[in-house]
């Protein structure tokens, strides 16, 4: 099995590897046809093995903004649709469960999803009406004690959580981790999905990693948002593509290229701890972290989640 | 414009419809399709009495109705059985119904919540004085629910109206009106984050419209003017639908835009409710 998607394995993989898997930063200026070659470049370089398994592309989509770059770009998601078909996946399916706008298939037309990708409604679920059943959650740290959760998902051999790079006015950043909101399902719990909240917003984030610890994170950071993200913020071209299989590590990495510190970061710190969060113990490959470090500005009264400045570049 | 042939197509061998034909039954598309098969004058027909009989056999102990299976917890959803006119045959208890909806207000609006906040000293951004209804029991108060439930219990009233049900209507209308977003119409419900105006949405626009019928007032003509704004640049069908439906219950005669249909049965549904509407036939006020 390449990573977790069924409940039987949850309570396994509640703890966090010993080490972490690297973490991948590649440049990426725009979304072009390269985005082809670079995701099956990832594929191949963390060794997944999807032949013949179920993939589900999880991207980050909210609301429509023509204003802004709330969502993940359709040209990504189209591009790793295309790179695990390529790597032998027997089922490719592209879901999200949107958190506040509840016409997903209108909101998914007006990002840009049906123009980009054929066939696109052939090959979405909405996590929202998703056939679901009832997970046990082991040890919660939210209020939480068990969450309907979607089957698309549930049965899925790899769950591939593809965020874009953000800065989160309440969490700090909303990253591979905070995506995973988009698997509660707004048909039982609402748009918003304020059952979360209630329970612990960075509390309910690691929990929900706990149930999906091995999905593998591709971060669109060509583009991504500063200021008041989630969806007020302002584009802030960051020119990267990140990813990787430990998505705590992940968005520890996307922390510091938006010059926050990972370890201020309440889900992060909650399913890791400080210690694992340190630059030095996260590995990388491809470019120098700094080298594409892109310093994000933060709403005025959230400089806490920041680095000191000069640990990110503008 | 769609008809009931396409309704009941889409109705499951349960008798229960699911929210896109093929999948399972859920409450919200059943509710939905059988207020669609009363507006085109088959309240009584076999496939009504069929979905009427799915929605009583899901209703619980509680009083109230779950989502779907497997799902055991009664959500907003009760209202809807309510808004169902009486010509459906069989269906929900509603006493039973209308005592679970009564029974919900958002979690932000309990003194619990206001004492800890002001020990907090923390100042809301919205304002928490109205009782709401919330998606999931426990959770805060949103538009759509408090819109839809307000209008349940209109619905109710019509029957028997009396100083509980009265008081739970009036709150949840103040409610929305607190709930206006800067430009005049209604989002999800939240009209501020950290000092940020929100923008409204159509859908919502058009479900809070619908919910303030009879009232006037400058905060009603800014939020017909919004919905007519959205419904010019609207470029989904379902959101179409409830703008219409919001806008002839204020006393305007939108028209219905041509846009592309999905074939889900909210869709569907809900374009036969603002057709009827356009006749004359408005089900959430009659």
């Amino acid at each position: 099995m390449v990573a977790a998607g069924a409940a039987l394995a949850l309570s396994a993989c509640s703890q966090t590897p010993a080490k972490w898997a690297p973490v991948s930063i590649y440049r990426a200026s725009e979304y072009s046809e390269n985005l082809f070659d670079l995701v099956r470049r990832l594929i191949a370089e963390h060794g997944l093995n999807v032949r013949g398994k179920r993939v589900v592309l999880k991207p980050n989509m909210v609301e429509f903004d023509e204003r802004t770059v709330i969502n993940t770009n359709p040209k990504l998601v189209h591009a790793a649709l295309e790179g695990f078909k390529a790597a032998g996946a027997a089922d490719v399916r592209i879901a999200e469960g949107p958190g506040h706008r509840r016409l997903t298939l209108d909101l998914a037309d007006a990002a840009g999803y049906f123009s980009t990708i054929p066939r696109f409604e052939s090959l979405f679920t909405d996590l929202n009406l998703d056939q679901l059943r009832l997970v046990n959650l082991v040890r919660p740290q939210s209020k939480l004690r068990s969450l309907y959760l979607p089957n698309t998902v549930l049965n899925c051999d790899l769950l591939v959580s593809l965020p874009k790079l953000k800065t989160h006015h309440w969490a700090g950043a909303t990253l591979s981790m905070k995506n995973l909101f988009g698997l509660v399902p707004g048909g039982i719990y609402g748009w918003p999905k304020n059952v979360l909240h209630w329970a612990g917003i960075n509390e309910s984030i690691a929990d929900l990693h706990t149930l999906f610890p091995r999905a593998f994170s591709i971060v669109d950071g060509i583009v991504g948002m500063e200021g008041n993200g989630p969806i007020q913020g302002t584009p802030r071209p960051a020119g990267v593509v990140v990813a990787g299989a430990d998505p705590v590590a992940v968005d520890a990495t996307c922390c510091r290229i938006m010059g926050l510190d990972p370890e201020r970061i309440g889900y992060l710190d909650l399913a890791a701890g400080k210690a694992r969060l340190a630059e030095d113990v996260v590995p990388q490959i491809g470019e120098a972290l700094h080298s594409v470090a892109t310093r994000f500005a933060v709403l005025p009264g959230l400089e806490r989640f920041q680095l000191p400045a000069g640990e990110g570049k503008s | 414009m769609p008809d009931s042939a396409e309704i009941q197509n889409q109705q499951n061998r349960d008798g229960g419809w699911p929210y896109q034909a093929g999948a399972a039954s859920w409450t919200e598309p059943t509710c939905y399709a059988l207020l669609a098969l009363a507006a085109s004058g088959q309240a009584q027909s076999g496939a009504a009495r069929s979905g009427s009989q799915w929605l009583a056999r899901h209703q619980r102990e509680d009083g109230g109705l779950a989502p779907c299976e497997p799902v055991a917890e009664s959500t907003w959803l009760t209202a809807l059985a309510l808004l169902l006119p009486h010509e459906v045959p069989g269906g929900v208890d509603r006493a039973r119904a209308a005592k679970w909806v009564l029974a919900q207000t958002g979690r932000e609006s309990g003194w619990a919540y206001s004492l800890r906040m002001f020990l907090l000293g923390v100042r809301s951004e919205t304002s928490l004085s109205f009782d709401g209804w919330p998606w999931y029991p426990g959770a805060a108060a949103w538009t759509i629910p408090t819109a839809l439930s307000v209008l349940a219990l209109e619905k109710l009233g019509r029957q028997n109206m009396d100083a509980q049900l009265k008081r739970r209507i009036e709150q949840g209308r103040s409610f929305l009106l607190a709930r206006r977003c800067r430009d005049g119409g209604w989002n999800h419900g939240s009209t501020k984050a950290l000092g940020y105006d929100s923008d409204s949405y159509p859908e919502t626009t058009g479900v809070g419209l619908l919910a303030m019928h009879g009232s006037d007032g400058p905060e009603i003509a800014r939020a017909v003017a919004r919905a007519e704004e959205h419904l010019a640049s609207c470029e989904s069908y379902q959101a179409a639908s409830w703008l219409r439906l919001g806008l002839l219950a204020h006393g305007r005669e939108p028209k219905a835009p041509s846009l592309m249909r999905r074939g889900q049965t909210l869709e569907i549904a809900l374009g036969i409710l603002a057709d009827a509407a356009q006749q004359g036939t408005n089900l959430f006020l009659g």
